[in-house]
């Protein structure tokens, strides 16, 4: 069988050696150690002695060729019982012409050092991009696990640890725990001020929140917004959002009736559908719907992504929602789930806004913000009336989109909502 | 019950190894007709003979050296290094090789020598004889490290170093020599390795080692009485260490101060510190703070009370680490 | 070679009659030598082409010291203590050491290279130039307290006789009367410092300064190094008084097969100290007093060729230990610490994903 011979690190501390003379020739039979080739290492020149018995196949180059340490020498034809070379020597990996194996650069008392990292396994998450498991109770009700920053956070606000169920480790309680309980208290009469009068405090933006303030500026920057509103009568959106729930057995909000809705308006208005390509000077208009959903969780606001919405049906829209928000605070969540959305909307009615003017989810050019449905005067047959109203904003890039265009995708938007038949004829499952 | 100094505490422990075990070999500097500059070896020669009990020329290398070479015929050598700052000619050979005899022997070799080292300040002596050289040894694998804090303990863990197979390096804190202490010399006491909690408590961890376990118990007193209830741990091994120990204490408190009179660079304190910040990171109050000796050379002795950590000073970390 | 300097073999083999008086060897002696010499040369050889062929990290060559070793080697009772150096793979051959677990230090594969160094009266092979003096003394110390008829011998070189460690040890030998032989040998370089750069003066006398006798050696002459070796090792063991040999010999190879001695070495010196190889003298004796034949000669270097063949055979392509052995033998006991068990974990953990990758 054949054996290749690679030029090993001669200990002398250089990368390659000149091929002086060969003392053999392809063909020659020769004994273990009976001398090779004179090679000239730039420092002194070198006597390489055969480490095997056999014949001469190739000599890998000529007098004066400089051959680079790890790379083939010699390759011989060898009785099948040659020795197997198991070493973890480079010489002996790259021997049998294993391109990848590390090459290492010779030292004056050993192998010498290795070139080159070896390649890397695992991947980084940047910090606070985990998302949280379902808060558990702490173990130890005596001693409440919780970072020094929460500790910290706690103390200012005046909320006692020991309430606050964690979502970390073993019921540790993180930060977005604390945010949490603490967005949904009202505020105590009698607390003191978070920060001493006459003084500033200065927070940290990091992690996620980093991420955001960047991307929000970016689109801020770079995008000319213009919003557009629409107050609508959503009480049949309402009736059949209840519908459907009864009817699938999944908890439909009138969010996916309204995703749905905007899925049927953007096959009609295409430019709502695309992002801008500055550098083309081109309009990318994209051929499939996935509608990413503003979703604000203790991580920050993730955008869990439901692909081609155009072809799935509210009830489905629903279950999706729910399952890939689930997994995101899981930390099951995938990048399929959570990217690549062609068109966003935002669920603003949930902490009670009405309206409000959404920054786009840049690269895409659109974003529609479902404000709170509320009980209200309306106009019906000339009548006044209590009906469910919401508005609805569309912020939009007006870089390619015109008010006039936005305002006719507002108007097909609301004519769906408010028209039972218009709803009924959307895909239910 | 009989009260017995720490010095005395140590030539016990000698003469107890000397006693049952006749492969016990005492040797350095003055050891012998003299008994030892600290007379920590006084009247061993006369008891046991200059055969076991011998001094050596003035070469600190050449005791560590030959001791290595006696270990090799048998025998289980005591060396004393007359003062901490003294030991390190002899660096080479303990580093070189005694830490590294089993590894490289894949085994079949051990070295069951003890390295007698007084050392630490507040003695007002004069210049290398104040040393703290903990570090060097404690960063050198196949070592053990071990100090006693009192002189109960020190019998033990001086008769339980020179039982153990392995090397020791035993740091003698000179300034307690004299400290006195009632009880019974018990050689089984706590292991090598063990850590002792010397007062408990529940607002903060006190860690240390030497002669600072003593000037800890004081400023635990003093806190007292302003009704801090301060816990003390004295480490008593630095290598291997009592991990367990300290993060269980540190948890409970969640507050922790290390104190160490050696400079704070790579003091050992430093070890302690990162390794409360991994096993005990979420039940931490407060940053873990150091307390030790300044990083400069060792001052004269007329200025040694403004670099060796005063009760003050650990108040002062103390109260600090309270605030948060 | 000066006038102070013992010798019995001339460079053609010719034998001064006066100085071989009182020699103790049989001419089985006389072929045993011959074939730990020769033994020692190919197994040398094999080692340096086995650097060459990247199965080796790096060789301290001994060609060209075959006889101080060897002579020195042979020269010792059974329950004498060696405390080599680096270079010491002719006392190794002739004390019985097995080469391959000696190589496998020069391989990487562990440290040491004597597995059991008690048990086989040879130290491990010690790197810190000058260190082991004192490990020789310090067992000859320990030989006396326990009255055993034995001495310890402690190799080191030129360079080495700088290094404080060497004065201690030979200080502590003669204070405490212990039974060690200091075996120098000066083959001219440490490195690339020669010795006339090394020390001033004349290594052997320094033993005056320390209260027992020194004697400088032809060290290739084979037959002369034993002799005085013999006698050193006699009067060690019989009468506890030291000595320090030292060894007159030369360096025929570079200081490692890392070493590019064209740097510093003269040609000429090379060339002239080629001239004089210790084996080819003693060869010529042993032809010359009919203690062989052809077919011993033959026979001899067959039996070379095999043991170089066997190291190679040990060496060439052998696997790594288990990485969990880094773990196993910092201190005495099965169990380890806890911030070496993590550590252990971890290190195996990672092992273990480059294993599957």
């Amino acid at each position: 069988m054949e054996r290749t011979f690679n030029l090993p690190d001669l200990g002398e501390g250089l990368e390659d050696a000149e091929v002086v003379e060969w003392k053999v020739a392809e063909g020659d039979a020769v004994e273990l150690n009976q001398p090779l080739v004179d090679v000239n290492t730039a420092k002194a020149l070198v006597e390489i002695p055969s480490p095997y018995e056999g014949t001469i196949v190739k000599l890998h180059g000529a007098g004066g060729d400089v051959i680079e340490v790890g790379s083939p020498l010699v390759t011989f034809e060898v009785a099948d019982d040659a020795p197997v070379d198991e070493s973890i020597l480079a010489g002996a990996a790259a021997r049998d012409g294993d391109e990848s194996a590390p090459k290492r650069e010779a030292v004056l008392v050993g192998y010498g050092v290795e070139q080159g990292s070896k390649g890397r396994r695992r991947t980084l998450r940047p910090p606070g991009t985990r998302p949280a498991p379902v808060p558990q109770r702490p173990a130890d009700p005596g001693k409440v696990q919780a970072s020094p920053v929460v500790r910290r956070l706690a103390k200012e606000h005046g909320v006692d640890l020991a309430t606050i169920a964690g979502s970390g480790p073993g019921g540790r309680i993180r930060r977005g725990d604390l945010e949490q309980a603490l967005s949904g208290r009202e505020p105590a009469p009698t607390a003191a001020p978070a920060i001493s009068p006459g003084t500033e405090e200065r927070v940290p933006v990091r992690g996620i929140r980093r991420l955001i303030a960047q991307k929000m500026a970016k689109a801020w920057a770079e995008v000319p917004h213009v919003t557009t509103f629409r107050t609508i009568d959503a009480t049949w959106v309402d009736a059949l959002r209840r519908e459907l729930t009864e009817e699938s057995g999944v908890k439909v909000s009138p969010l996916p009736v309204v995703v749905r809705a905007l899925v049927e308006v953007v096959q009609r208005h295409p430019k709502l559908n695309a992002s801008f390509d500055t550098e083309a000077g081109e309009i990318v208009l994209k051929g499939s719907c996935h509608v990413g959903i503003a979703t604000d969780t203790d991580q920050g606001l993730l955008v869990p992504v439901i692909r081609d919405a155009d072809r799935k049906g509210i009830a489905t829209i629903a279950r999706e929602t729910a399952e890939i928000a689930t997994a995101a605070r899981e930390g099951r969540g995938t990048p399929e789930q959570l990217t690549g959305s062609t068109i966003t909307i935002t669920n603003v009615g949930t902490f009670g806004s009405e309206y409000g003017t959404p920054i786009i989810n840049v690269p895409e050019v659109a974003i529609l913000a479902l404000g709170a449905i509320r009980e209200r005067p309306w106009v019906v047959d000339g009548e006044l009336q209590p009906r469910r109203v919401a508005t609805l904003s569309l912020s939009f890039d007006h870089r390619i989109i015109d008010g006039a265009e936005a305002g006719r995708a507002m108007t097909d938007l609301a004519t769906i909502l408010e028209s039972p038949f218009h709803l009924g004829a959307l895909p239910r499952r | 019950m009989p009260e017995v100094t720490m010095g005395q505490a140590l030539t016990q422990a000698l003469r107890f190894s000397l006693e049952h075990d006749d492969r016990v070999l005492i040797l350095g500097e003055d050891i012998g007709k003299l008994g030892g500059v600290f007379r920590i070896t006084d009247g061993l020669q006369t008891e046991f003979g200059e055969r076991r009990v011998f001094d050596t020329p003035l070469a600190e290398a050449g005791i560590a050296g030959v001791s290595l070479g006696l270990t090799m015929a048998g025998w289980k050598p005591v060396m004393e290094m007359q003062f901490d700052a003294f030991s390190y000619p002899a660096l080479d050979q303990v580093i070189s090789h005694a830490a590294k005899w089993r590894y490289r022997s894949a085994g079949t070799l051990n070295v069951p020598i003890v390295i007698r080292i007084p050392e630490g300040g507040g003695i007002g002596a004069a210049e290398h004889h104040s040393e703290s050289p903990e570090t060097y040894y404690a960063h050198t694998s196949g070592l053990k490290v071990v100090v006693p804090s009192t002189p109960i303990d020190a019998f033990g863990l001086l008769v339980r170093s020179i039982q153990d197979p392995d090397p020791v390096v035993f740091l003698e804190p000179k300034s307690r020599y004299w400290s006195k202490e009632t009880g019974d010399l018990e050689p089984n006491g706590l292991p090598i390795g063990a850590a002792r909690i010397m007062r408990e408590g529940d607002h903060a961890s006190l860690i240390a080692w030497g002669a600072m376990v003593s000037r800890c118990l004081d400023v635990a007193e003093a806190a007292a009485e302003d009704g801090v209830s301060v816990e003390v741990i004295d480490l008593r091994t630095l290598v291997p260490p009592d991990l367990e120990t300290l993060a269980t204490s540190v948890r409970k408190t969640g507050r922790a101060v290390v104190v160490h009179e050696a400079p704070m660079i790579l003091g050992f304190g430093a070890e302690v510190v990162a390794r409360l910040m991994e096993d005990a990171f979420e039940y931490l109050e407060a940053p873990v703070l150091r307390v030790t000796g300044w990083d400069t050379p060792y001052p004269p002795a007329t200025l040694e009370e403004h670099y060796l950590p005063s009760v003050d000073r650990i108040l002062a970390a103390l109260g600090k680490v309270l605030e948060y | 070679m000066t006038h102070d300097t013992f010798r019995i073999l001339a460079e053609d083999g010719t034998v001064d009659e006066e100085a071989r008086e009182g020699l103790d060897l049989k001419d089985e002696d006389l072929r045993q030598l011959y074939r730990y010499l020769a033994i020692t040369r190919a197994i040398d050889l094999e080692c340096t082409a086995l650097q060459r062929q990247g199965e080796l990290a790096v060789y301290p060559p001994a060609i060209g010291q075959e006889a101080a070793q060897v002579g020195s080697g042979y020269a010792l009772g059974d329950e004498d203590f060696v405390f080599p150096s680096y270079r010491e793979v002719g006392v190794a051959v002739t004390r019985g050491i097995d080469i391959v677990d000696y190589m496998h230090f020069h391989r990487g594969t562990w440290h040491g290279g004597i597995p059991d160094p008690v048990g086989k009266r040879f130290s491990m092979i010690s790197v810190p130039v000058g260190s082991q003096p004192l490990h020789a003394t310090g067992w000859a110390m320990g030989a006396v307290l326990d009255g055993t008829q034995a001495c310890a011998i402690g190799y080191f070189g030129d360079g080495a006789s700088s290094q404080g460690d060497v004065h201690e040890a030979m200080n502590f030998a003669g204070v405490f009367r212990a039974p060690v032989i200091f075996f120098c040998q000066n083959n001219g370089w440490a490195i690339s410092v020669p010795v006339e750069k090394q020390t001033a003066g004349k290594i052997y006398r320094r033993a005056e300064g320390y209260g027992f006798p020194g004697v400088r050696v032809d060290g290739n002459d084979v037959l002369a190094v034993y002799k005085v070796t013999r006698e050193a090792a006699e009067r060690a063991r019989t009468d506890r008084v030291p000595t320090l040999i030292e060894a007159m010999t030369y360096r025929m190879g570079p200081h490692s097969t890392a070493d590019d001695r064209s740097r510093y070495q003269p040609e000429e010196q090379i060339a002239e100290w080629g001239g004089r190889d210790p084996i080819e003298r003693y060869r010529r004796f042993l032809v010359a007093q009919d203690v062989v034949d052809d077919a011993f000669l033959e026979e001899a270097q067959n039996e070379a060729k095999a043991r170089a063949a066997e190291v190679r055979k040990g060496i060439a392509g052998a696997p790594p230990r288990p990485v969990e052995d880094l773990f196993k033998w910092i201190y005495t006991g099965d169990e380890l610490p806890q911030h070496l068990a993590r550590q252990r974990d971890e290190a195996l953990a990672f092992a273990q994903e480059d294993d599957d990758a």
